[in-house]
């Protein structure tokens, strides 16, 4: 299977779905975390290093807690993504989407040293890419996954003006479908446009009205609920 | 139904618990300006009927901006109402006051392990280099030898410090935290690795122990290293065992999953030992507190020794008998 959808069954027995995030994105959000603990660590360390030799002290201890507790306090204080994470529209959940906790949140950034090993996150990286779910080492082990969590927009395509109702009801696949061609539509060449039409014969062809890639934006516009 | 006909029916429902989404997202602050879109307490109700609404629309093949709305809506119902994190200050309680221990005992075969390979590699290098002094080369390097013995040398003003870096107690406390739970940390993330890195860990500071504590009894320095170190040691060396078993634990939980996937099982595991591992973290604060603050203090050694004998007994009469009396 290509398609990295995961869904999950909630208690209420609705399918909920997950988009697991892979390497890059999640490496970004990484970079930019690392950026801001690097700040604060600076920040920290500047204001400091007026307390002297107990300074250095309390540096350590900042170090530590930032070191080790930064994307736990996130995590599960600040609705499950770090400022990277947010950033990019990423978010940890438990694997059976529930927000993550406190011990999986802590398991999984404990065990990123185990990840770190041997350097640069060679088993993370070597675990991502072979698990189909993009799963650290950190995210097996504490039952946790990073998802994508974006706000679901249908995006507007350029209004058609007809809006023409189907002669047969459509299944969701074939909505889909539509949707996406719509949505498609201005980045490809009328030529383009017909051709793939072409390939829904029994959709894009009616005794009347308009024909080809014009009626199938015009069904789009239906299955989107616009009014004519 | 007809999709019109659905959406008039509920959509005034679904507007309220989208207010209500929005309303919860706000800050504290201005929370508490507003009235809220409908009490709290209604919603799982709401939230259920918002399930069968989905549900609905999914069967009889309605419009996909539609199910797609009411999937949003659903998924951050679904988040409020899984993810709150109630009573935590009654949990941390409850743990402290014995739910710490009982995981302990339920793990004492993993503990007993660990203790194992701590000190038995530790006597082991004490016996051989008591009979060979030169053995201690193996683990140690000359010069780093001398360093430990100048940190207890009887004219060090401050126990295990080097006199010429006068550090501070603060600054100790704040490297001794840093050091040790990072190191008690990693010896439970290793165990990942089939415990080879758990073991690894525990056997090597068990050789390291046991060099420098037989190099300083014959250079005639056993009492102030033992003065040092007693007052700490029961709650760091403690500590360290039990990162040790849950390491071991993880691992073993690799090697033989048994009936459970490896991934679920090693998901139960973890689950099981965090919290362990936040136990032992806080007595590793203890004991870095004691280490910077009380361990250093030149007393008399009967001081010394009775006091960090009752902080030896502290922990152990703690795993021994607390969180006996709810049973488990």
């Amino acid at each position: 299977m290509l398609d990295t959808l995961r869904h999950v069954t909630t208690p209420e027995l609705i399918e909920l779905q997950l988009r697991p995030a892979g390497l890059l994105p999640r490496g970004l959000a990484w970079c930019i975390d690392f950026v801001i603990r690097a700040a604060l660590l600076i920040a920290l360390g500047t204001f400091l290093s007026n307390l002297g030799r107990a300074g250095s002290g309390l540096w350590l201890l900042g170090y530590f807690l930032i070191d080790w507790f930064y994307p736990v306090f996130f995590e599960v204080w600040r609705g499950g993504a770090t400022p990277g994470k947010k950033t990019l529209g990423l978010i940890v959940v438990h694997d059976n989407g529930t927000p993550v906790g406190w011990s999986a949140s802590l398991a999984r950034n404990l065990l990123r040293t185990a990840d770190l090993l041997p350097f640069a996150y060679g088993c993370g990286i070597v675990s991502m890419l072979l698990h189909r779910e993009f799963r650290r080492i950190g995210d097996i082990v504490a039952g946790t996954l990073v998802v994508y969590r974006e706000k679901p927009v249908l995006r507007a395509h350029p209004a058609h003006e007809a809006v023409l109702t189907p002669h047969m009801p459509l299944d969701r696949a074939t909505q889909r479908a539509l949707l996406a061609f719509a949505e498609r539509a201005p980045a490809l060449t009328p030529a383009r446009q017909e051709e793939l039409a072409a390939l829904l014969p029994h959709l894009a062809r009616a005794p009347s009205g308009p024909q080809g890639a014009a009626r199938l934006l015009g069904l789009a516009n239906h299955v989107a609920g616009r009014q004519a | 139904m007809k999709q019109e006909g659905f959406e008039r029916l509920h959509a005034a429902e679904w507007d309220v618990f989208e207010a209500w989404l929005d309303y919860r997202a706000l800050p504290k602050r201005q929370r508490d300006a507003r009235h809220a879109p409908f009490p709290s307490q209604e919603l799982p109700q709401r939230y259920r009927h918002l399930c069968q609404q989905l549900a609905l629309a999914r069967d009889r093949e309605y419009g996909l901006s539609l199910v797609e709305r009411l999937h949003a809506l659903a998924q951050r119902g679904h988040d409020h109402l899984y993810g709150l994190q109630g009573g935590v200050g009654r949990k941390v309680w409850r743990y402290v006051t014995g739910g710490f221990a009982r995981d302990v005992r339920a793990h004492r075969g993993w503990v007993l392990a660990s203790f194992l390979l701590l000190f038995g590699p530790q006597l082991l290098m004490m016996l051989a280099v008591h009979l060979k002094p030169d053995l201690a080369h193996l683990v140690l390097d000359p010069q780093q030898l001398a360093h430990y013995e100048q940190m207890y040398s009887s004219d060090a003003q401050h126990l295990g410090r080097v006199a010429r870096d006068a550090s501070t107690d603060f600054n100790m406390f704040g490297f001794y935290i840093f050091n040790n739970v990072s190191i008690a940390f990693r010896c439970f993330a290793g165990g990942i690795s089939a415990g080879l890195l758990t073991v690894f860990a525990l056997v090597s500071n068990g050789l390291h122990f046991g060099v420098v504590e037989m190099r300083l009894i014959q250079a005639g320095l056993g009492e102030n290293f033992h003065s040092f170190v007693i007052g700490h040691s029961g709650f760091e060396l403690g500590a360290i065992i039990l990162s040790g078993a849950a390491g071991l634990r993880l691992g073993f939980t690799l090697l033989a999953p048994g009936q459970l996937g490896r991934g679920v099982a090693l998901a139960h595991a973890a689950h099981e030992l965090i919290g362990m591992v936040c136990g032992l973290a806080v007595m590793l604060v203890i004991a870095a507190l004691i280490e910077a603050f009380w361990s250093p203090l030149r007393l008399a050694f009967p001081i010394k020794i009775g006091v960090g004998g009752v902080l030896i007994l502290v922990p152990l009469m703690y795993f021994l008998l607390a969180g006996r009396r709810h049973g488990s």
